[in-house]
């Protein structure tokens, strides 16, 4: 009976967590990519994994939002290592496909620009840091990295936004 | 640009999911209220319930294994017999060998008897020497001592040997037997012998005396007669003896070995040599693992290190 009422709680929780933290894990994605289309694609392969894998969340040790960003980025690294294997296959590993959408709205083109130019690691870090406003205890545990190490990844590639916006202007 | 007004653009850029996206993922969570597949499977019982079993049993085993009581071996030697005061008399009689009746033979039993008390050991003594006397039997020596601790007595009776089952069988009733060891010699080929020998020197005899009785023949006729008479007193003193059995029987007041203490199991006695055999298992595997383990800890550590350093590599372009 206490099982039963604890899947209750569990299956509603996840149904409101999916809609109340898609935003944030849409951004992240689509910051992590850099592809909008990639994002909306693993956003959604997100939320059907966390679905599967809802019942090992435990509200104790992190927040959903957190435990639904970590699942996110297994997804898109998922994503990244079957890419690569594609990229490779078809020889293409030094251009990548990507189509000519805003990575967001409210970007200015040299912003953007800039942005596109870090690394996928340098801009994982800004979402989850400046974009999602995540602190960086929380933001270090969904990279598997010390809030240290986070915070030196973050100055880095801020760093190295500002001066790819400087080149660009 | 400051870094303020990066950060602010920045996080005013948040990229907002097509609804598209929103009506997929609201799908998802609608369809997460279908009953889930419950979290206690077939494999996962099978998992837990194995082991426990398995434990359960080996304790259940354990358990009877060490609470089985050693079966008392049963002295079989004749030597060596020790029996309730109340069974003794007729399991007694049964392991002491019967004499033959037709066969000269020397015979002699001794019975290791143990009283409860001083008194009893006189009371039994007493008792011992009427048996004897009852059976046309004599005592050849009574040494009692009860003054001393623990009290003793050795009686040594000369019983008819017809008689010597039924004796036996009596003392035996009169305490428990700690001993009981019976010597039968047979001496009938002896006592054979002798009466051929005596038959042939009385044929000597006789020729002799229907000889001339020279002074020669008269020393052998002597000599002879003599020889004769030995040998007859001998068969007769060997005869005699055979018709009385010695049984000589000890009576004792010492205190019995003490008996091993049995423990009174209580009804965790089981699970507490269930816990002795985890604990002595769970030193065997602490000892056993722990390499084991450390060698797991390492290898798990260079995977994690080798899987961030693909993870940086993987995110290391844009």
């Amino acid at each position: 009976m206490g099982g039963e009422r604890r899947r209750t709680v569990g299956v509603t929780s996840f149904a409101d967590a999916a809609e109340r933290h898609l935003d944030d894990v849409y951004g992240y994605l689509a910051w992590f990519t850099g592809d909008r289309f990639a994002a909306e694609d693993l956003a959604a392969e997100t939320f059907e994994r966390a679905l599967r894998l809802w019942h090992r969340y435990d509200p104790a040790r992190g927040s959903a939002r957190t435990w639904l960003c970590q699942v996110a980025r297994t997804v898109a690294l998922d994503h990244f290592r079957s890419e690569r294997r594609r990229l490779r296959r078809e020889q293409l590993a030094a251009v990548h496909e990507r189509l000519d959408v805003p990575l967001a709205e409210g970007l200015s083109p040299e912003l953007e620009s800039a942005v596109l130019s870090l690394t996928a690691g340098e801009r994982e870090v800004i979402a989850l840091r400046i974009v999602l406003e995540l602190d960086a205890g929380t933001a270090a545990r969904v990279l598997g990295i010390s809030a240290t190490n986070c915070t030196t990844r973050l100055n880095r590639a801020l760093k190295k936004l500002e001066e790819a916006l400087v080149v660009a202007a | 640009m400051s870094r303020p007004d990066l950060l602010s653009a920045l996080r005013e850029s948040r990229p907002a999911p097509p609804p598209e996206l929103r009506e997929r993922v609201r799908l998802i969570g609608s369809a997460a209220s279908a009953p889930s597949r419950s979290r206690v499977t077939r494999r996962r019982a099978v998992i837990v319930v194995v082991p426990v079993v398995a434990a359960l049993a080996a304790a259940v085993v354990l358990t009877q294994g060490s609470e089985k009581q050693p079966t008392p071996t049963p002295r079989a030697s004749v030597g060596a017999v020790e029996k309730a005061p109340t069974l003794a008399p007729a399991l007694g009689a049964e392991a002491v060998p019967a004499p033959a009746g037709n066969r000269a033979q020397r015979y002699s039993a001794t019975l290791e008897l143990r009283e409860r008390s001083d008194a009893a050991l006189s009371d039994a003594t007493k008792r011992a020497t009427e048996i004897a006397s009852s059976l046309a039997g004599y005592p050849l020596r009574l040494d009692v001592h009860t003054i001393e601790s623990p009290g003793s007595a050795d009686l040594v009776f000369r019983i008819p040997r017809v008689h010597v089952e039924d004796a036996v069988r009596r003392f035996t009733a009169l305490g428990t037997i700690v001993s009981e060891d019976v010597s039968i010699e047979d001496v009938q080929a002896q006592v054979n012998a002798t009466s051929n020998l005596i038959a042939r020197l009385q044929r000597q005899l006789g020729t002799l005396r229907v000889e001339e009785q020279t002074p020669t023949v008269q020393r052998q006729i002597t000599a002879l007669t003599a020889r004769v008479q030995r040998l007859q007193r001998g068969r007769a003193a060997t005869l005699s003896a055979t018709h009385f059995a010695t049984v000589e029987l000890r009576l004792t007041t010492e205190s019995p070995a003490p008996a091993p203490v049995r423990h009174a199991h209580g009804p965790l006695h089981g699970l507490g040599i269930a816990f002795h055999w985890l604990w002595i298992g769970a030193v065997y595997a602490l000892a056993l693992g722990a390499p084991v383990a450390a060698a797991l800890v390492a290898v798990w550590l260079a995977a994690r290190r080798l899987r961030r350093r693909r993870e940086d590599a993987l995110l290391s372009r844009s």
